[in-house]
């Protein structure tokens, strides 16, 4: 497959932009959309390329992920503009899902912790963004995100000082804590947070005027006026995710994956056992409540009651099927949990229950309670490290040949 | 007339010795796990919850209250018996956050299935005791037949427990067991059945624990009734120090008295945040809890 390496290629690169102007210019009707078409071929061709050349991920690793994110971000933002309605608020809502479960990937996966309360952490993100834009409406959306992640981060602390005595159970049993009084927490200081009825957006959030100018709601391709919503959320979604990958990879993430493999070890070598656990506690509350605030941008309104404990049991479920301790497996559980409504509600219709039933109603928490238990005795790293083994498995076995 | 014991503080007193004794079985039955086989059992609200439903509502026709209470026993047993067996035993030796995870997904794989099959509509249980407070010079004090009762069958149940662990053959076994499983299998201790019973006990306890809890007039069954008293029960647990079984008891009381004033003095709105607050700075202060002896872990 030498040919797809086009890095060293340039004439094969430059070729193949060439043709996707053409393309792009011979299937749109408009100006614009033919810009667009051109700028997110282009785009991607260029982060493909750069991503193939061959040692970059070697030499420079941080530039490789950049790569794959803006490749992977640009595919998303193109596709869209072809999907329904109802698939870009599913996609939006499952990408903002995948940011929280991200953050509690990283608390296992850096420093062996488990968190209970992410569905909490969400909550005070979720609030805090709609508290923010009910008294400053003008701010712009990327202050008002940043605000609540700097609100979960600060709760995340509160909660987390303990955290650096603390061993396994005594966090998960905190932190469970934690995500069972907060419906309770809400209702203590319902003037701000309007108790159990939650709050609305002053009003529908407007697309930042720069992106209706450039993307106008005339053309064929912005389907939606809340289409850019999903857009956004794709965005964060990748710089979320490019920022946890070099985590990951830096000198903090090492020392925090040898405190999860050997802390007596980890101490030994001068790591900060205290400070790198409250580290990740922070961290993974702060990604919490940036996904809890992209579901109030998204929904355009907060309902507190959907914070509750059995949403951090979801979190959990999720990220243990597609991978605990991985990053793709936070991919994998936001796709799942986009599209688990309707697959839940497909099995209902196939199996002939009564979707109003008693057993219907509780069939999303018998099947991720299962899942989890299942994935947890016979594949504890979920789909995500059942790949990686398959794939390793069978690269060794081509070099032993 | 004793205006005493009809006044403001002694109310609450009782009345959070009521709620306390709750909290510190939950935190015993919790510790009882926790010393024999090292797992905190998540769990620990909806088994019992599960036996319960079995014994309190299925055969609440057939039967008047007390046989229905020792049928929900047995199955508490047979719940706590069978998960060590078909599930628990699997998890020992793996990282701490596998069995953490596994018991969450049973907690609620068993609410959900509870909540099919019986709906998730509270459902009174009938039983003999009067929740109308005592009556003295026409005042009420905070203390009814029914939380006598509950008072009362938790006073028996701790102390069975402790005699159990401390005055028996079987007793040493286990604290042996769970002290030092190398040195009791080679001195004759089955281990592996005592691991077995630590979780039967813990169900028995719990079990005693819901139906004190579901009995309640004001309260009543259902599959989720226990989240919020594990949530407490965990707290007393922790304060107490999950390998303190008097420490788990006495830190239940003294929360639920203390949560009793929060409420009352301030707003029951306070309570889950004072509750989490205590955690909070006793972890801080002593992580191994109050009550337990100080063991190094680490170099």
């Amino acid at each position: 497959m030498d040919w797809l390496r086009f890095g060293r290629r340039p004439i094969i690169t430059t070729a193949l932009v060439a043709a996707a102007v053409v393309v792009a210019v011979v299937t749109t009707s408009t100006v614009r959309d033919g810009v667009a078409v051109s700028i997110a071929l282009a785009v991607a061709i260029a982060g493909v390329a750069t991503l193939t050349s061959k040692g970059i991920r070697a030499t420079h690793p941080a530039l490789a992920r950049a790569a794959l994110t803006v490749t992977a971000v640009d595919v998303a933002l193109f596709a869209t503009y072809f999907f329904s309605a109802t698939t870009n608020f599913n996609l939006a809502i499952g990408a903002a899902m995948s940011i929280v479960l991200l953050g509690l990937s990283f608390l296992t996966g850096a420093s062996g912790q488990i968190s209970l309360g992410n569905g909490a952490f969400m909550g005070v993100g979720a609030l805090i963004m709609a508290i923010w834009a009910n008294h400053h409406a003008t701010t712009p959306i990327a202050i008002t995100l940043l605000i609540a992640v700097v609100g979960g981060a600060f709760v995340g602390l509160l909660l987390g000082l303990p955290a650096t005595r603390l061993r396994g159970p005594y966090l998960a049993g905190m932190t469970l804590a934690f995500a069972v009084a907060f419906t309770g927490i809400v209702n203590t200081f319902s003037s701000w947070t309007g108790g159990d009825a939650g709050l609305q957006l002053p009003s529908a959030a407007p697309a930042p005027h720069w992106l209706v100018s450039f993307f106008s709601a005339q053309t064929s391709l912005f389907t939606t006026g809340t289409m850019w919503l999903t857009d956004i959320t794709i965005v964060v979604t990748g710089v979320a995710f490019f920022f946890m990958a070099n985590l990951f990879a830096s000198r903090t993430g090492r020392a925090m994956r040898l405190i999860r493999d050997n802390d007596v070890a980890a101490e030994l070598v001068g790591v900060s056992l205290p400070r790198a656990r409250v580290i990740a506690f922070i961290v993974s509350s702060a990604y919490a409540a940036l996904g809890g605030a992209l579901w109030t941008l998204i929904n355009n309104s907060v309902s507190p009651p959907t914070y509750s404990f059995a949403l951090s049991v979801t979190i959990l479920s999720l990220i243990v099927i597609g991978g605990i301790g991985t990053i793709p497996g936070a991919l994998i559980g936001g796709l799942i949990y986009a599209y688990s409504t309707n697959v839940i509600s497909w099995i209902t219709t196939q199996t002939g229950l009564n979707p109003q039933g008693n057993f219907a109603s509780q069939l999303n928490g018998i099947i991720f309670g299962g899942l989890l238990i299942v994935t947890m005795l016979f594949a504890p790293m979920g789909i995500a490290g059942a790949v990686r083994r398959l794939w390793v498995h069978r690269r060794t076995k081509t070099a032993l040949e | 007339m004793d205006p005493f014991l009809t006044s403001r503080i002694v109310s609450d007193i009782l009345g959070g010795l009521t709620n306390g004794v709750i909290y510190g079985l939950v935190a015993l039955s919790l510790v009882l796990i926790w010393r024999s086989t090292g797992i905190l059992n998540f769990a620990q609200g909806a088994m019992p919850m599960i036996a319960t439903y079995i014994g309190m509502v299925v055969f609440a026709h057939e039967f008047s209250y007390w046989p229905c209470v020792a049928i929900s026993l047995v199955v508490g047993f047979a719940i706590g018996g069978g998960t060590e067996r078909l599930l628990v035993r699997h998890l020992y030796g793996k990282p701490e956050i596998n069995p953490i995870v596994v018991m969450v997904g049973f907690l609620i794989v068993l609410e959900g299935v509870a909540a099919a099959v019986w709906s998730t509509e509270p459902r009174g249980i009938v039983n003999p005791f009067s929740p109308i407070d005592f009556q003295l010079g026409g005042k009420p004090i905070a203390m009814s037949a029914f939380s006598l009762y509950e008072v009362i069958t938790a006073m028996v149940v701790m102390t069975l427990v402790a005699v159990l662990f401390r005055y028996t053959k079987l007793g040493l076994q286990l604290r042996a067991s769970a002290l030092a499983p190398e040195v009791s299998r080679l001195l004759g201790v089955r281990v592996s059945r005592m691991l077995t019973l630590g979780w039967v006990l813990s169900m028995g306890v719990g079990t005693i624990t819901t139906i004190l809890v579901a009995s309640n007039f004001f309260t009543g069954l259902t599959p989720q009734v226990m989240d919020g008293i594990f949530a407490f029960g965990f707290i007393a647990a922790a304060v107490g120090g999950l390998d303190s079984p008097v420490g788990a008891i006495i830190s239940g009381i003294c929360i639920g008295i203390i949560l009793q004033f929060v409420g009352d003095f301030l707003n029951s709105n306070y309570i889950i945040l004072v509750a989490l607050g205590i955690l909070i700075v006793s972890l801080m202060v002593r992580p191994n809890g109050l009550f337990t002896k100080s063991s190094v872990r680490r170099v």
